[in-house]
């Protein structure tokens, strides 16, 4: 299990890359934190022509706070990512699903950019992605694009990134006051990519759901915004039928493939029941967040005795 | 065949290779510079017996390659002992019966040192998932978990 | 620890070349044309041999066994003319390092003609199958029967029958360190090297004598650090042969360091087995009878030295378990299919009988309404039976099982738990309690061999100690250590034994230059064979160095105390000699020694505990579920065993523990997955899954330490036990937290998909879900 011979370049700039890659046609791989590719390259599943590593991009690992949006340079290290105060009080979204993001020393070279570029369905940050609605922005020779996840993905392991174009910045949405959040996944040991993972992101306003965020990691050949359970909760409220009538819309709403761990039916019904999880998790810390335990399931179902929440 | 050369420094010694770009950097270490102490276990990223600390964090040397270490700051198994004596890490799996055939030590060691640097005072649970990254197939990680508790420990008195 | 192991990876010699294969893409075809002419002119490629070049220098392995209904499968060390399953060896590439040779192996281009796959064992059996080996003219190599009194009469009179058909899939070792050797041939004194991570370097070494034809003085196997073997090192593989046939052909070392891919393809799995069983019961829960029948998927070839009976056979060997079993037929039979042979694997046979048994008494507790401990206390063989010849004809010859059962219970708080259990219940809350008992055979003499009917000495091993002119003491084996620690319990043996200091006792092992003649480490033998040659050798030089010293102090030897290197006369301790003073003497020669007394301090000395002994234990595990994950948590762990004497309590719990972790491997996670296609789907470690530390609960070990009577020291065997309990006890938590559901397990692993499919057959609100 060595890899097979290979070009490899390792450019100062995202220039260099972009020539790199215009220079190789499509032959060539973009290297990032090599915990996906580097596998591929020693079962010799894949045999690119050179290998362009961004390893020596020292601009492209950075957080930033950018308006209501924090910014993350394609190569910014999941390890970073853990252990950020910044993405722990702007998208702690972000922070629990990095957690699952394989181990700790598979998460000091993993990257954000090379985890959504690889696209692998199964993958947390795409989910996370998906559920914030966030951006993807690809430079090409031509210039800058902006894409959003569901223009992105395209099947396993495949995107809309083009042979001569670099993932260069994912931009995600700052969770805004009122909002609870959480990251349920089932996997077959602690580590493993999910059976099925599900990013939750909920903001309420008095008794209502203002904006219900779903996304599947696991269901199919991308990640999939369970849009139709959230607008259950978006008009129902956040009460238990409400959260079993999304829970249950979910996993209707996913085409997951059979694998050796996991058949379709298994995933749908897991789907289900995450969702139910994540939901009851994200209502749960917006309640922790106002000092009111239940408050929310006590208010919220169908024309229960409201008492409003504090708001921040 | 095409050589790149390689300078880094392991375990505080300045080293200089030449090799090829797809050499992996566990190879390198292991046939290029003769320490032999960082085990190939899977080379696909899951059993950890390979895992050494890169500019200071827990790495899978399977998954990285040896040019891509070039002037990198590498700590193997081989630097734990300091003056002849054990690193209270080594000292605690000694005491718990934390290894057996000993081949996942070395991966096992260095994840632990990085474990403990970012959790200097883990819970049992933690350190069990702090430690799944690296499989054995020996000892059903009990004396290991043992060991890596005793070493916070150690660690923590020394800290003070 | 320190970086410092030496494994066959870090032998590093000159001139040394690195061996990679060419292996079948293919489960089954025949292969018509080799092309490795592109391979050859590669830069840094010194050979690209195909099997027919090396037919003429080595023979194909053949497991020979006296069996009645056994058939022998010649393995080709390269295979030449078709492929049996998918990762056989077909073309062997020598090269300046090993990314070359696998790039030579990608220039090779050879011709398959595909043939049909035997993949499901059922069907392997049936006449109009394929057949894996033409000149077997069947795939039913093995066909074995146990029988004691009538069975069917038992069934059909008793009581009680519970029968099922139970299903325990294909599993892999699965050894940190992947199978690696280097060997080099010295061609003026043409003398063969072969270091190899193995188990059993005396057989090893036997089989390369007679494969490549050199005299078995000729060649020396070591076996350097071993990174764990679980029985799957225990075999003579083909890799092993073709490094030495091309090292003789080149003249310069090979290496062959096997990786993931090759191990997870390539290297001996196991348990793989469906059992017919059922259990004849008297109304008052005693048993009447036992009757099965087991199928066993052996893969393509049958190995050497085990031969392909050892799963079936130890299956059919130990179903009675450690129960009265007045009626009993076992039958087994072994057929071949296109997947990687099947070998000995840490347990073998017994965590596939103790699932059988062990389930099957929990269902009996059931049906009539007693808990599950007091069925096992009525039926469990008592003191006064000892020795019990078991139906199979195994003789037990000791056994605490009903202590090991109150002890386990008292140690995890049965009845406490069994409270908790039933208010959980109406909270919705599914905890599981399983019982697992067992008895294994373990230091197995010659009277009963390890493999029935194979052409091997596993009854005996040899130890040769020497106390050399310094007074220090080096004490050799043919055992093989790979992890167990042996260093450290021969050591203390030997010292205690011939009253040496500790600190003076050097152990060596895996090495066949250095040790008497051997076989290896298996089958949960080295610290009942190797410490009872420890013992006897160790009294032979005791014996004599106290006579050298009751010369040199001029007193009688029954007044002389020798302990911790030292001889004193007891009661004037300032008469004494050191070790160090009776080993100058012993060769300096007749001037000082007693009179006629043969010069030396060294002795060689071979044991054969015949029956060998019993251990026995039993598991506790406690789980939760989580129905709508369809997940199973394990929350507590206990284990019982009585291993006899305890030479090292430490490395007693490190092997009881470390074989539970597998045992919860083998019972939550862990299944080899061929297609019907016999492509195997479980090709990497992200879809073959072993346990981590976080899947692993904290194990709690408790020892009843009944010295076995019929052992040199007491020693019963304690390598495999912890592998042979885990799957049942698991298997039957979570059969118990089911049981209100109507569910039962017939199947490991229990995987998460497994269990959703059970569920799925009540109704949803019933599972909780």
């Amino acid at each position: 299990m060595k890899p097979p011979k290979f070009d490899y370049h390792a450019p100062a700039s995202v220039d260099e890359a972009l020539a790199l890659l215009t220079r190789y046609g499509g032959d060539a791989k973009i290297l990032a934190g090599g915990q996906s590719l580097m596998p591929l390259l020693n079962f010799r599943l894949t045999r690119p022509a050179a290998l362009i590593d961004l390893n020596r991009i020292a601009s492209l690992a950075y957080i930033r706070e950018v308006g209501g949006y924090v910014h993350f340079g394609a190569m910014t290290r999941q390890r970073a990512i853990e252990f950020s105060p910044v993405v722990a009080k702007r998208v702690p979204l972000l922070t629990e699903a990095t957690r699952l993001v394989g181990h700790l020393p598979i998460r000091s070279r993993g990257t954000i950019g090379g985890s959504i570029a690889h696209a692998d369905p199964s993958a947390e940050y795409p989910a996370v992605l998906t559920a914030l609605d966030g951006d993807v922005v690809v430079r090409s020779p031509k210039g800058e694009s902006v894409l959003k996840p569901a223009d992105f993905f395209e099947t396993y392991l495949t995107t809309k990134l083009g042979a001569d174009e670099i993932l260069t910045e994912v931009r995600l949405p700052a969770m805004p006051p009122n909002t609870g959040y959480a990251f349920e996944e089932f996997s077959r040991r602690h580590g493993d990519f999910a059976i099925i993972g599900i990013a939750a992101m909920l903001s309420v306003a008095g008794t209502r759901c203002t904006s219900a965020r779903l996304a599947t990691a696991g269901a199919g050949p991308v990640p999939v915004r369970l849009r139709a359970a959230e607008q259950i909760l978006e008009s129902q409220g956040l009460g238990d039928a409400a959260i079993k009538a999304a829970a249950a819309r979910a996993g209707e709403l996913v085409e997951p493939d059979s694998d050796i761990h996991a058949s379709a039916a298994y995933r749908r019904h897991l789907t289900s029941v995450l969702t139910e999880r994540a939901v009851r998790r994200a209502i749960a810390r917006v309640e922790e967040r106002h000092g009111f335990p239940g408050a929310l399931r006590a208010s919220g179902g169908m024309g229960g005795p409201s008492r409003p929440p504090m708001t921040e | 065949m095409i050589l790149t050369t390689v300078r880094l420094t392991v375990n505080g010694a300045p080293y200089e290779g030449r090799c090829e770009p797809r050499k992996l950097l566990v190879d390198f270490l292991r046939e290029d510079l003769a320490l032999t102490g960082t085990h190939v276990g899977c080379e696909h990223g899951i059993c950890g017996a390979c895992t050494v600390l890169v500019n200071g964090e827990a790495a899978r040397s399977c998954l990285m390659l040896a040019v891509q270490a070039d002037g990198a700051e590498i700590e193997t198994v081989e630097g734990l002992m300091r003056d002849g004596k054990l690193h209270p890490l080594q000292q605690a799996f000694h005491e718990h019966h934390g290894l057996q055939c000993g081949f996942c030590t070395p991966g096992m060691l260095m994840t632990a040192l990085d474990f403990l640097r970012t959790n200097p005072r883990p819970t049992e649970a933690q350190i069990r998932e702090g430690l799944s990254a690296v499989l054995c197939r020996c000892t059903g990680y009990h004396g290991i978990v043992k060991a890596v508790e005793a070493a916070a420990r150690e660690l923590a008195r020394d800290a003070r | 620890m320190t970086g410092r192991g030496r494994y066959v990876a870090d032998v590093v010699l000159p001139g040394m070349l690195h061996a990679a294969f060419l292996r079948s893409p293919h489960a089954h075809a025949r292969i018509a044309r080799v092309d490795v002419a592109a391979a050859r002119q590669m830069s840094g490629v010194v050979a690209a041999v195909v099997a027919a070049e090396l037919e003429a220098h080595v023979r194909p392995i053949i497991a020979a066994s006296r069996m009645k209904g056994y058939k022998a499968t010649p393995i080709p060390v390269l295979a030449g003319s078709k492929a049996r399953y998918q990762g056989e060896a077909l073309v062997a590439v020598v090269a300046e390092s090993r990314y070359v040779a696998e790039d030579a192996v990608d220039a090779i281009t050879i011709d398959y003609e595909p043939l049909p796959v035997v993949s499901d064992p059922r069907a392997a059996a049936r006449d109009d199958s394929p057949f894996v080996h033409d000149e077997a003219g069947t795939n039913v190599i093995v066909s074995r029967a146990f029988a004691q009194g009538d069975v069917d009469a038992a069934i059909r009179d008793a009581a009680i029958v519970e029968s099922d058909t139970f299903r325990f899939h294909r599993h892999a070792a699965v050894a940190i360190e992947n199978r690696a050797c280097t060997a080099e041939w010295d061609a003026g004194a043409e003398r063969l090297t072969l270091w190899s991570s193995t188990q059993v370097p005396g057989m090893v070494r036997d089989g390369l004598a007679e494969l490549l034809d050199i005299p078995v003085h000729a060649i020396r196997v070591v076996a350097p650090d071993v990174g764990g073997g679980f029985g799957m090192k225990s075999l003579l593989y083909p890799e092993e042969v073709a490094v030495c046939a091309l090292a003789r052909l080149l003249g310069r070392p090979v290496k062959w360091i096997g990786d993931r891919r090759e191990d997870l393809l390539t290297s001996s799995q196991a348990w793989d087995e469906e059992i017919e069983c059922e259990l004849a019961i008297d109304a008052d829960g005693a048993i009447r009878g036992l009757r099965a029948r087991v199928l066993t998927d052996v893969g393509a070839y049958s190995m050497f030295p085990w031969t392909a009976s050892i799963e079936a056979i130890q299956v059919i060997s130990f179903l009675p378990g450690p129960y009265r079993v007045p009626h009993y037929r076992g039958e087994a039979r072994g057929v071949t299919t296109n997947k990687a042979p099947m070998g000995p694997y840490r347990g073998v046979g017994r965590p596939v009988s103790t699932f059988v048994t062990e389930v099957l008494m929990d269902r009996v507790a059931r049906r009539l309404g007693l808990d599950p401990a007091d069925v096992r206390r009525k039926n469990f063989i008592g003191a006064a039976d000892f020795p019990y010849r078991s139906p199979s004809g195994v003789v037990w010859d000791s056994g605490s099982f009903a202590e090991s059962l109150d002890s386990a219970c008292e140690a995890v708080g049965y009845d406490a738990l069994r409270r908790e259990q039933a208010s959980g219940r109406s909270g919705g809350r599914r905890l599981g309690i399983g019982i697992a008992s067992y008895v294994e055979l373990t230091g197995v003499g010659s009277a009963i061999p390890a493999s029935p009917g194979a052409d091997i000495s596993t009854g005996t091993e040899g130890a040769t100690i020497r106390v050399d002119s310094g007074g220090s003491v080096t004490a050799s084996f043919g055992v093989a250590c790979h992890g167990q620690g042996h260093e450290t319990t021969l050591a203390q043996v030997v010292a205690e034994e011939l009253g040496a200091r500790l600190e003076d006792v050097r152990v060596v092992h895996g090495d066949t230059a250095a040790g008497p003649i051997g076989s290896g480490t298996y089958a949960s033998r080295s610290a009942v064979i190797g410490g009872g040659a420890a013992i006897l050798a160790s009294r032979a030089l005791r014996e004599k160095a106290l006579a050298i010293a009751a010369h040199q102090l001029e007193a009688d030897v029954h007044d002389l105390d020798f302990r911790a290197g030292v001889v004193a006369v007891r009661g004037a301790p300032d008469r004494r000699v050191t070790l160090r003073e009776i080993a100058r003497a012993a060769y300096a020669g007749a001037k000082r020694l007693p009179k006629g007394m043969e010069p030396g301090l060294e002795a060689t000395r071979y044991y054969d505990p015949y029956f060998g002994t019993a251990s026995n234990a039993t598991h506790i595990a406690v789980v939760e579920l989580d129905p709508a994950l369809c997940d199973v948590k394990l929350v507590r762990y206990v284990v019982v065993e009585d291993c006899g004497r305890i030479i090292n309590p430490l490395i007693v719990d490190g092997q009881a523990i470390g074989g539970v972790a597998q045992g919860i491997g083998a019972a939550l996670l862990e299944e080899i997955v061929y297609g019907d296609d016999g492509q195997l789907l479980t090709g990497s470690l992200m879809d073959y899954l072993i346990p981590t530390a976080a899947e692993m609960p904290a194990i709690d070990v408790r020892h009843l330490e009944h010295p076995s009577p019929s052992t040199l020291g007491g020693f019963k065997g304690v390598g495999e036990g912890g592998t042979i309990g885990a799957p049942a006890a698991i298997a039957n938590a979570v059969a118990d937290a089911l049981a209100p559901l109507g569910i039962g397990i017939r199947e490991l692993p229990i995987t998460p998909e497994r269990l959703f499919r059970l569920l799925g057959a009540v109704p949803r609100h019933r599972a909780g879900a």
